[in-house]
């Protein structure tokens, strides 16, 4: 049951725009004066509306009233940042709500922090994300490729070439170096293993 | 002019939250490129919290929920303008959370070479997490940028008459061109245009520019090299662009 201050049943029969300009002014308020009756009458318009985007999208009722709380936690928090001149509450409402989707989606699939909804859309762009620098890995470059490979046995060396710079098959290699095909596996298989050893050495 | 940009649909997931991250990542940094994908972005944003938030017919059913206790629990939190000021009050000689707004504010380029290259807005946060160029072949440069779990991606620098080895793709490969033109043998592109590629495309990028030409490109899968001496890449091709 919905307890303290009533629904006012003629809400939902007004235009969106008179809707919009209405919660506008409560905003405004809450961001002005911090009061609590603006809020609670922009909390009873969309809380219910958020929780039934919000259980369509994640199809859970914990995670839903979830999405609803942290929203409107913004709301109530951040109401200074709305901008009646940028676009209507609702938008600004979603806007806030869509990220915390995208970021508790992010979460629930226990990806670290990396591209976070501030970064796409910077809706309630004063926080500062932290930034945290990771160590890079050392990269293979087609240079050290080359110097590895002059570094093969000759024999080694010369299958590698034909099969992999000059596209032939290893039974043409075969045919003309004139050796069995085995012998054509177990060579480039050698190679291979040696470049990959010698790549992750350099590591 | 731009050419090339994200398909509606994947605008419209972009606004919806549902594209992953680093799909995004790409669409956010066209979008911040692109004045007419912003306005469709824009518009489309409207549209969708009109339909999910506005709906007048709604009816207030199953209110089991305790809105009231929420509301008293929210209600009970400072601004954050409040918070902050408090914070002010404890150290009033540093102002740590505008502090670090403004050197953020001041790092918006990459510099390769002496050049800076300006990057989109979207893109400007993961200057930090980009490691230092390296050269790929002659005229090719390429330096990471950590993106997490989400991959790795690459800021690629083609100076003039640089190229890519002809590859296709195992997976999927996203470019943005930030500054400058190339071709693939498939089309020309210009700064700010997106491109999508998968297995089903192979090309050569190669650059003519006098100026060169600077991309982000995020590939999800290596990309398979499909002539010369690049091909010797292809075992290791997991280790080249991991």
């Amino acid at each position: 049951m919905l307890v303290g201050i009533p629904l006012e049943q003629s809400k939902s029969t007004i235009k969106p725009k008179e809707c919009a300009v209405e919660m506008s002014d409560y905003l405004v308020e809450v961001a002005q004066k911090r009061c609590k009756k603006s809020f609670a009458r922009v909390f009873n318009y969309f809380a219910p509306r958020l929780r039934s985007y919000a259980l369509k999208q994640m199809g859970n009722e914990a995670l839903a009233m979830e999405l609803v709380q942290d929203t409107m936690s913004n709301v109530w928090q951040k109401a200074h940042l709305f901008n009646a001149e940028k676009g209507s509450p609702s938008t600004w409402i979603f806007t806030i709500a869509r990220n915390i989707r995208f970021d508790m989606l992010r979460k629930l699939q226990n990806r670290k922090e990396d591209v976070c909804s501030d970064d796409l859309w910077p809706v309630l762009c004063e926080q500062t994300a932290d930034l945290n620098e990771a160590p890079l890995d050392e990269q293979v470059t087609l240079e050290q490729i080359g110097y590895l490979f002059e570094s093969l046995p000759v024999k080694q060396k010369a299958v590698i070439e034909a099969i992999y710079i000059d596209g032939k098959s290893q039974q043409e290699v075969a045919d003309e170096l004139d050796i069995p095909l085995g012998t054509v596996k177990s060579r480039t298989r050698l190679a291979l293993q040696r470049l990959k050893g010698m790549l992750q050495s350099n590591d | 002019m731009i050419r090339f940009h994200p398909s509606a649909q994947q605008l419209v997931s972009f606004v919806d939250g549902n594209l992953s991250p680093a799909v995004s990542l790409m669409v956010s940094a066209h979008c911040d490129m692109c004045s007419t994908c912003q306005r469709f972005v824009e518009q489309e944003t409207e549209r969708l919290a009109g339909s999910l938030l506005q709906d007048n017919g709604f009816k207030q059913v199953d209110l089991k929920a305790d809105y009231s206790a929420m509301i008293a629990q929210i209600t009970q939190a400072p601004s954050s303008v409040e918070a902050d000021t408090g914070l002010n009050q404890k150290e009033i000689s540093r102002k740590p959370s505008s502090k670090t707004e403004v050197s953020k504010a001041a790092i918006h380029s990459i510099e390769l070479d002496g050049r800076n290259f300006v990057l989109p807005r979207t893109l400007q946060r993961y200057i930090e997490k980009t490691g230092g160029w390296s050269s790929l072949v002659g005229k090719l440069w390429q330096a990471p940028v950590d993106l997490g779990s989400q991959g790795v991606a690459n800021f690629i620098y083609m100076a003039k008459g640089g190229s890519v080895p002809e590859h296709t793709h195992r997976g999927t490969e996203y470019t943005l061109v930030i500054n400058g033109e190339f071709s693939d043998g498939i089309n020309n592109y210009d700064s700010g245009d997106f491109i999508f590629m998968d297995g089903q495309n192979t090309h050569t990028p190669r650059s003519d520019n006098a100026q060169g030409c600077l991309v982000f490109t995020i590939v999800d899968q290596p990309l398979h090299f499909t002539s010369g001496i690049a091909r010797l890449l292809n075992p290791f091709s997991h280790l080249f662009f991991r």
